[in-house]
């Protein structure tokens, strides 16, 4: 099973090799490499949740195996199913860490990119003694809050 | 049986709902995006949609919106799952027509629970 998440839309641009010539250079390119980062964890966090899956549907299967044994031989220890069972459920509660953190890491990529946009428009101008670009507003709300993988609420209209 | 309108651009989102809803007796029927979940709205009946918020294309407000304009959709159930807990979002919910809003991550014995209350 394979999981693609894919990374938001944005131009690749080669990360530069030489040293930087000027200190908004250097900025740009800490910036460029934080991107490049964050697509790698992206990529990490993928492979993460599909080994994940894949380990939890085979204990799934198992256990819906010896739920059916139970049935015919009592004697097989039916709390201890229930226990495993509960700690399933937590499982998946705690498997959506991906959809959040691909989240996050969506919403940080396209901060990084910002700045370093800013910092290209403004570097000329300000080689050239001219003010920059004014900063271009920031459509940036966060849309998570949470910071730990305990159940949220529920809320009906 | 009772057929569900999951939808959500998380792959992993989409596997985890699918998997407590079916083994709950449910049929399920996946979207990737509000636009997907409007194009197969279109060619059956589903007792409930439960719809993530952020999603590329159409998001689950508009999604919402667009169901509640359809005669089809006036009564069925409508819950928003999403990491969005602010109460500005809540209300544009509420406004859109949602039947209620659960902010993710879910639980999943809390999650059918639910369900069996707005289902009918």
């Amino acid at each position: 099973m394979r999981i693609e998440e894919p990374i938001p839309d944005r131009p690749h641009r080669p990360l530069p090799l030489l040293a930087a010539a000027r200190p908004q250079d250097s900025v740009q390119d800490s910036l460029r490499l934080a991107t490049h980062d964050l697509d790698r964890l992206q990529r990490l966090l993928s492979d993460a949740t599909e080994t994940l899956l894949g380990h939890f549907y085979g204990a799934s299967s198992q256990l819906s195996q010896w739920s059916r044994l139970v049935a015919t031989q009592p004697a097989l220890p039916e709390h201890k199913l229930h226990q495993t069972l509960a700690h399933l459920a937590g499982a998946v509660t705690a498997l959506q860490f991906q959809d959040m953190a691909s989240q996050l890491i969506r919403h940080t990529h396209r901060r990084l990119q910002h700045c370093a946009d800013q910092l290209a428009d403004d570097g000329p101008a300000r080689d050239a003694g001219r003010p920059g670009m004014p900063a271009a507003a920031l459509p940036l709300r966060n849309p998570v809050a949470q910071d730990e993988m305990h159940a949220g609420s529920v809320e009906l209209f | 049986m009772h057929s569900i309108l999951a939808v959500d651009d998380s792959a992993s989102m989409r596997q985890m709902v699918s998997f407590t809803l079916k083994n709950a007796g449910f049929h399920v029927v996946e979207a990737v995006d509000g636009q997907d979940a409007w194009e197969k709205a279109g060619l059956r009946d589903f007792s409930l949609v439960l719809t993530d918020q952020n999603m590329p294309r159409m998001d689950g407000i508009s999604l919402t919106k667009k169901l509640r304009e359809n005669p089809k959709f006036k009564s069925t159930p409508i819950l928003i799952l999403t990491t969005e807990s602010g109460d500005q979002m809540k209300m544009a919910g509420r406004a859109a027509g949602a039947t209620g809003w659960l902010v993710k991550p879910f639980d999943p014995a809390k999650l059918i629970e639910v369900i069996g209350k707005v289902i009918r």
